[in-house]
């Protein structure tokens, strides 16, 4: 490629003054350019507006065609103008080049070549073509791409995903990063919107139903719920949503929604684990509150008596302090009860003893009734075991003993003198949870009035000579202290029902 | 000072009964006492007995007690005192020392005239008896 000095610089001077004007007043540069057989080239017609665009004059490129290539054009850029230039030229296809200039005032500019070549007799090719300046759109399309990228990252970086739902269509945009959080490749895609319901856990549609209805009203400004979501592996992620529906209907009735899903699952499951430790302290704060209970009450009026006693005996006559010497000694019984008591429910508290082991329960059962075979024969109790054979638990062989006594002795111990004292042990499951439940058809509880009291220590609700209100709270806390749970319906001459959950792991 | 006849002692303690009455008789405290172990028994026999000359012009009360409590005692002497033909004039004594309770009787200031620590003394004997 090389420039040849056509001389011929009346292609100019050949248009008309009418065209001419209208060339010069096109914000383009309009030129021509020949082609001779033996790769020599010349321009041989430019409009005025090289001033503007190259800040040359029409004269010096018409006199050296070179100098664009010499001074104008990025040297990086040049090969490949030439390149795609001379290719257009050998197959007589579309010239078209984005390349930029540096210019002495103006600086560096986007400049975009069309031109078209046509064949001539001689050999010779002669292009038409312009030049436009494209800098302030390719600016624009730099600051386009850069903030696109800057989105893309921050989201990648906020692990957030966007989606974009075309309510009339019903199809949903999700981002790379959404599809990735579901187990997918990260890869955008449309689907349908079932694609995305079908996975939301069955206990939260209702929540993730109630923001969405409140948020897509053309009052709200956004909706946010926080819901499961299953992924490719089975396994559920509770994500974070937030929209705002964007377009509405001539009815304002929303039919297009953005937004985006955060993962929020780690941060879920620490809030979890944060209730179920306030739910811990919680009952340790109830347990502690009995604790304080039974030392303002029982030691203390252990303690008064003793303090009577000998503030009495002083003046006492010898038949008296005989008397009184007996109450010193029942007083002291009452006040070892009472430590052993404690002791008993720190070592729950401290779980000294909370090694578990695969348990029968059908045969801890009979085994309880061996021992209370006396109690059972002398109030003719009937017995009903509706426990399957191969029952286990996992339990602490003591607890679960000492349950079953505290439970079965609790019915013989308050059955209805009108009744025939029966007792009935079902098992069933309750969500997959093992459960115990003991019913009586004896006195019954009211538990309008005693609900609250039931499982506090040294409570009786009975007129009964042997009722010490120790039991219940003692195996309260054993079952709680193995991960359970006790539910108690009760109706007065009826009978009581105690359900015993078993510890939830245990499946 | 106005003289006391009868009193019920509303107590589930055996021992306490016992010195308590030790303490009257070492005060020379001359009154005709009943004993009743929780409060259901002690509002039946009142209610029993609302047109008797001999109610109590005194119930000294524990709060920790079976079956029915010094409060749910407390709940229906109440409901019954007008119809009653006498009205006690009632002190709490427990060995409670918990703020909760302390707080409460004060709710019955009407009837309830003091709480007071066990175990009982001759002073507490002396503010209780002369009214």
């Amino acid at each position: 490629m090389k420039f040849f000095e056509s001389g011929d610089t009346r292609e100019g001077a050949k248009l008309k003054v009418f065209y001419k004007k209208l060339l010069d007043q096109v914000p383009d540069v309009i030129f021509k350019m020949v082609w001779l057989k033996d790769d020599l080239y010349s321009i041989t017609y430019a409009s005025e507006n090289v001033n503007d665009l190259y800040e040359l004059t029409v004269e010096q490129i018409l006199k050296d065609s070179d100098i664009l290539f010499r001074e104008r054009i990025l040297p990086e850029d040049k090969e490949e103008t030439i390149e795609s230039l001379q290719h257009s030229k050998n197959t007589l296809t579309q010239w078209s080049i984005e390349y930029r200039v540096q210019l002495p005032v103006k600086g560096l500019r986007w400049l975009k070549v069309i031109a078209k070549p046509e064949l001539q007799k001689e050999g010779t090719v002669h292009f038409y073509g312009r030049v436009t300046d494209i800098t302030e759109q390719k600016n624009r399309e730099e600051e386009l791409n850069r903030s696109q990228q800057r989105y893309k990252f921050a989201l990648q970086a906020a692990s957030e995903g966007v989606w974009d739902w075309d309510m009339v269509s019903n199809i949903v945009h999700f981002s790379a990063q959404t599809m990735k959080m579901l187990g997918f490749e990260e890869k955008e895609a449309d689907v349908p919107q079932s694609f995305w319901l079908d996975r939301i856990h069955p206990d939260d549609v209702t929540i993730r139903e109630a923001a969405k209805h409140k948020g897509l009203r053309k009052s709200n400004t956004a909706y946010e719920s926080i819901y499961r979501v299953r992924t490719e592996d089975g396994s559920y992620r509770w994500m974070l949503s937030r929209g705002k529906a964007v377009d509405f209907d001539d009815n304002g009735v929303a039919t297009r929604s953005m937004g985006i899903h955060k993962d929020v699952t780690l941060l879920k499951e620490k809030e979890i684990e944060l209730a179920n430790t306030i739910n811990i302290i919680g009952d340790q704060n109830n347990r502690l509150s009995n604790f304080a209970h039974i030392v303002s009450h029982n030691l203390r009026s252990h303690a008064s008596n003793l303090s009577m006693v000998l503030n009495l005996i002083k003046e006492a006559d010898e038949d008296e302090k005989e008397e009184m010497m007996h109450h010193l000694e029942a007083i002291s019984d009452g006040l070892s009860i009472t430590i052993s008591h404690l002791k008993e429910l720190v070592e729950i508290q401290f779980e000294v003893k909370t090694e578990r082991q695969k348990l029968n329960l059908r045969y801890y059962l009979k085994n309880i009734l061996t021992i209370l075979h006396h109690e059972i024969t002398k109030h003719g109790v009937t017995i009903e075991i509706n426990i399957p054979l191969d029952v286990t638990v996992s339990y602490n062989p003591a607890y679960l003993e000492s349950v079953l006594l505290n439970f079965t002795t609790n019915a013989i111990k308050y059955s209805n003198p009108k009744n025939k004292p029966m007792i009935v042990y079902d098992f069933e499951l309750i969500n997959g949870q093992k459960v115990l439940s003991i019913s009586d058809n004896g006195l019954g509880i009211d538990l309008k009035k005693h609900r609250n009291s039931l499982f506090g220590m040294y409570k009786t609700f009975h007129k009964h000579q042997n009722a010490r209100g120790i039991g219940l709270f003692i195996t309260k806390n054993q079952v709680e202290a193995m991960g359970g749970k006790i539910e108690v319906s009760s109706e007065v001459n009826k009978g009581t029902t105690f359900k015993i959950y078993f510890n939830e792991e245990d499946q | 000072m106005k003289k006391i006849n009868n009193l019920y002692v509303i107590d589930d303690d055996k021992i306490y009964h016992f010195l308590f009455k030790n303490l009257l008789k070492q005060n020379k405290i001359d009154v005709n006492t009943t004993f009743f172990p929780n409060g259901y028994e002690a509002i039946e026999f009142i209610k029993n007995n609302r047109d008797s000359e001999n109610l109590p012009e005194l119930i000294l009360l524990d709060v920790n007690i079976p079956i029915m409590n010094g409060w749910q005692f407390l709940e229906e002497y109440v409901k019954d005192r007008e119809t009653l033909k006498r009205r006690s004039t009632i002190y709490m004594i427990s060995s409670s020392n918990n703020e909760v309770d302390i707080k409460k009787s004060r709710d019955y200031q009407e009837i309830v005239k003091d709480y007071f620590l066990k175990p009982v003394c001759k002073e507490d004997l002396e503010k209780i008896f002369i009214i």
